[in-house]
């Protein structure tokens, strides 16, 4: 203790050393760093450990964080960590996850572990998960298929709900802009033997609109119910039954300009999206040493969507999706001791999707076998080795084995090395694989998948449909899963006293990426797409965080992201001077030679991106507090494409050369800032107000995501029940 | 100290390298043959603009607007069946008069580089239009991204590609080198889609000789 305050005086901290609150403080930060190493998770290992002990970077947002944010769906609190983006789908609409500069298609998402489906255009909307029931997030960055098979190339983002462990409800009522309400109560009921939890929320909103000139709204009012419970059974004192259940609904009215070349038709209609899960889990501890789990996940998702020509009422667009998930499986976690943890596990999944899309009713359908081994090794104290692999086999693409390897270090109490080296994989997706969709709405040109495409072109041939193949359809083969192999290397220091620094390097090498490219054009000059695995791309960079309590009661961090994010071969093309390094002057249509250094990389990857947050914290008095800035650098846009309101969104490939260079258009970085202010009175009642986006930014076309000033006020009852705490 | 003597060593040594390097930028060949430029030849537009249900166009001839580097003028489509003309233009599609395309001789191939820089004509290389091969083979590849434009999907607009030059043995064995500069009305450095599209700007050198010279 006194060493502590000699240290502080030394390198003369002022706001520490005129703190007449030093010494109490002193303890309480050493609780305070131990606490956050030793919050369990389950996501890296897929068994109980603490951060601290992990070899691969972990972020943990823990609940009482969440609360502190006001935040309310899970959109709100991702956009808001080190080294995320959320960003537009590929439809340019609703929200999805960029990790390490990847798509939001190539992270996995889980709820207490098992996967949430309902990816119709590739990546899962965010915004269909509330946060109410939600303990913590788990996210592991770097590809994680070794424990989790596919889909895990960039990370995986596990949401932990909560568990009934004691007597206790909630009750809260959240009002904001936009007519939005959040209505949230849980329910939890325990005793030694049993336990339940119940929850319910309903998020209504007018949705808002960023291009008032235009018909219809950027984001289309929508209603959604979420309910989920969880029952715990302790059958013997080795023996645990749980069973968890999740049922979410929601419906959109929506106004739309539907635009077909220069035709602009004004319609209106419905979506609906709905999704359910059901999760028996029985675990078994067979002895001491041996802990097994059995489970057999099962989930649903559908979404339709109608709309109508409002002049006629005639159907203008129809389109409707359903997915199955079924999954058992089974693991165990033996124990040799203290140095030496072994994880198996074996499973299959079978997955089945009916769309409009795919030109048919017919049910598609994969099955994946797969097995998995993890070992946990610490030859010495303070060093550990994890490795592990995953087989997978799957019914459309064959096999694929994911091997990691991670390790951890610890030069001394305050430095921690960590590093490991993985690789990820994403099968190719039933859209990939069955699509035959023709986009009417979109100027008529057609998709097929590749398990579909050799049969319909020579269908449409021997109709005369085809005016010319660009490639030979016969080369159309079967797609490959995509690939990356990445190796994370950082650091966690605490060099000053109670300044924690944790930094991460990442680079990520991307094979076989699924690209479309066009094969035939049609008697009408229609294009008709399929994919090919064609793209190789890496994405690297490094990601900085630092924290820092400058009072007992008050938290400072700050976050860096620097990344790079470019496709391999576009690179090699400019450096060596080849047929993509040249670009048209937007203003003088002079052309001229790009030099390697104007190649900014792939398209809504920013190079920076940063955060700096105060948390202001004191339980006795009930304040809580909060100030964030959220940076995105400069990014350009046209990998996504789509409508806004029946505004195109135009392209930053200004000089047209079809990639994103020094002489293209960006949208401008920009900071937001987000306050909330809270108040808990006896214990019970807790008041909470915030704004988000203080000072209303909005790029009404090229950010549709990104709402402007949103304020909000809530209330907050907690009942509980003492004699179980 | 040392290192930062090294450091300073290192940074002159740069400095002095990236100097070199502009000089050797700065320097300029000799122009000897003037470039021409054609604007707006029409390449068959449509009379009745474009359906908008389907987007064709309408009221078009089909006919190929011919051209001669020789002359540096249209030729008509009359003499379509002679060696008069080099290339043809209709919409975005190039031919060249040889091969499928017609009774001439003239071959071309696509050369990325800056067209100033393109001093010389390649030896070889060259090739003719064959329509008859699956898939159809044109010299000057047809589709977005394949041969000398961009075509917008979401715009839709047409783009010339930058770093295109087309080069050609044309039908009396002489060479030139050409570069599509825009495809609409009037050359707008910003067309929009309700711009008149068809008209091509280009710009070209014919090299009288017979040498492969081009500048």
């Amino acid at each position: 203790m006194v060493k502590r305050v000699i240290n502080y005086c030394l390198i003369g901290m002022s706001i520490i050393a005129f703190n007449p609150y030093l010494l109490a403080q002193s303890v309480d930060l050493d609780s305070l760093k131990t606490k956050e190493l030793e919050e369990v998770v389950v996501t890296a290992t897929r068994n109980e450990r603490t951060v601290g002990a992990l070899p691969m970077p972990v972020t943990l947002i823990s609940k009482a964080q969440i609360k502190t944010m006001g935040s309310v769906r899970l959109n709100d609190v991702l956009t808001e960590q080190t080294g995320l983006v959320v960003v537009p789908q590929i439809n340019a609409q609703g929200n999805g996850i960029q990790v390490q500069g990847f798509n939001p298609d190539y992270t996995l998402i889980l709820i207490d572990g098992e996967p949430i489906i309902g990816r119709y255009t590739g990546s899962l909307e965010l915004s269909r998960l509330t946060v109410g029931n939600i303990k913590q997030i788990e996210i592991v960055k770097g590809p994680s298929s070794s424990l989790y098979g596919s889909d895990a190339l960039a990370g995986v983002i596990n949401i932990i709900t909560e568990r009934p462990t004691s007597t206790r409800g909630s009750f809260s009522s959240r009002y904001g802009t936009n007519k939005t309400i959040d209505l949230t109560g849980d329910v939890s009921l325990a005793n030694d033997k049993m336990g339940l939890y119940v929850f319910a929320n309903r998020y209504t909103t007018d949705g808002y609109d960023l291009s008032p000139q235009n018909y219809g709204k950027t984001v289309s009012p929508f209603a959604n119910y979420t309910f989920n419970s969880k029952f715990t059974y302790k059958i013997t004192d080795a023996l645990n039954f749980s069973l968890s259940g999740r049922y979410f609904t929601e419906e959109q009215k929506y106004d739309f300009d539907v635009v077909s070349g220069d035709v602009k038709v004004l319609t209106s209609g419905n979506g609906n999206t709905r999704d359910w899960n059901f999760n028996p889990v029985l675990t078994y501890r067979v002895s001491p040493q041996l802990k097994t789990t059995a489970r057999f996940y099962t989930t649903h998702y559908k979404t339709t969507t109608e709309l109508k020509a409002v002049k006629n009422d005639s159907v203008t667009y129809k389109d409707d999706f359903s997915q199955n998930f079924i999954r058992p499986e089974i693991n165990m976690e033996y124990y040799f001791n203290e140095a030496q943890i072994l994880t198996l596990g074996a499973g299959h999944i079978n997955e089945t999707v009916q769309t409009s899309r795919y030109g048919d009713q017919v049910e598609r359908t994969q099955q994946t076998n797969y097995a998995f081994f993890q070992h946990e090794y610490n030859p010495i104290p303070g060093f550990s080795i994890i490795a592990g692999g995953r087989l997978d086999h799957n019914s459309v693409y064959g096999g694929q084995f994911s091997p990691k390897l991670s390790a951890r270090y610890e030069a001394s109490k305050k430095v921690t090395f960590k590093i490991s080296g993985g690789l990820g994989f994403k099968s190719p997706d039933f859209r990939q694989l069955y699509f035959n969709f023709n986009n009417t709405a979109g100027g008529g040109y057609s998709v097929l998948g590749t398990e579909v495409a050799l049969a319909r072109l020579t269908e449409m041939n021997s109709q005369g449909l085809i005016k010319a193949y660009v490639d030979d359809p016969s080369t159309i083969g079967k797609l490959k899963a995509e690939k990356s192999i990445a190796v994370n290397a950082g650091m966690r220091a605490e060099i000053i006293p109670s300044l924690i620094t944790d930094i991460n390097f990442f680079h990520n090498s991307i094979d076989n990426l699924i690209d479309t490219q066009i094969i035939a054009t049609t008697i009408s000059n229609q294009s008709i797409y399929s994919y090919r695995n064609i793209t190789r791309a890496y994405t690297q960079g490094m990601e900085l965080n630092l924290s820092y309590p400058i009072i007992k009661k008050l938290t400072t961090s700050v976050g860096y992201q620097l990344l790079y994010a470019k496709d391999k071969d576009v690179e090699n093309n400019i450096n060596s001077g080849g047929d993509l390094s040249y670009y048209r002057s937007p203003e003088t249509q002079a052309v001229g030679q790009l030099k390697p250094s104007d190649y900014f990389g792939l398209y809504n990857r920013s190079r920076h991106q940063a955060n700096f947050k105060l948390f202001y914290s004191d339980k006795q008095k009930g304040w809580e507090g909060s100030i964030r800035i959220i940076y995105r650098g400069k990014f350009g846009l046209g990998g996504i494409r789509g409508n806004i309101q029946g505004e195109v969104v135009p392209s930053s490939d200004r000089d047209n050369n079809g990639i994103l260079d020094s002489y293209d258009d960006f949208i401008k970085g920009y900071a937001l800032v987000n306050l909330s202010v809270a108040k808990t009175i006896l214990r019970k009642i807790r008041f909470q107000a915030g704004i988000d986006n203080l000072f209303n930014y909005t790029e009404p076309i090229y950010i549709p995501n990104l709402p402007g000033r949103l304020m909000y006020a809530s209330v907050n009852f907690t009942f509980n029940n003492k004699s179980n705490q | 100290m040392n290192t930062i003597k090294s450091l300073l060593t290192l940074l002159l040594f740069i400095g002095f390298s990236g100097g070199f390097v502009a000089c050797k930028k700065d320097e300029v060949a000799p122009v000897t043959l003037s470039g021409n430029t054609i604007k707006d030849l029409a390449a068959d537009p449509p009379s009745g603009g474009y359906n908008p249900t389907n987007g064709q166009p309408i009221g078009v001839t089909k006919k190929y607007t011919l051209f001669s580097f020789k002359t540096g003028a249209q030729v008509a489509n009359a003499d379509s069946v002679s060696s008069k003309w080099d290339i043809g233009f209709n919409g975005t599609n190039i031919i060249v008069n040889s091969g499928t395309s017609g009774p001439g001789s003239a071959s071309a191939l696509v050369q990325s580089g800056l067209f100033d820089q393109i001093t010389t004509a390649p030896d070889t290389g060259y090739a003719q239009d064959n329509k008859a091969a699956t898939p159809a083979f044109y010299t000057i590849t047809r589709g977005s991204g394949k041969g000398w434009y961009n075509y917008d999907q979401a715009t839709n607009l047409i783009t010339p590609k930058a770093g295109v030059v087309l080069i050609f043995k044309t039908a009396d064995a002489k060479y030139a080198k050409m570069e599509v500069q825009n495809y609409y009305k009037g050359a707008p450095a910003a067309p929009s889609s309700t711009t008149a599209d068809r008209y091509y700007t280009f710009r070209y050198v014919y090299q009288g000789d017979g040498s492969t010279k081009l500048n």
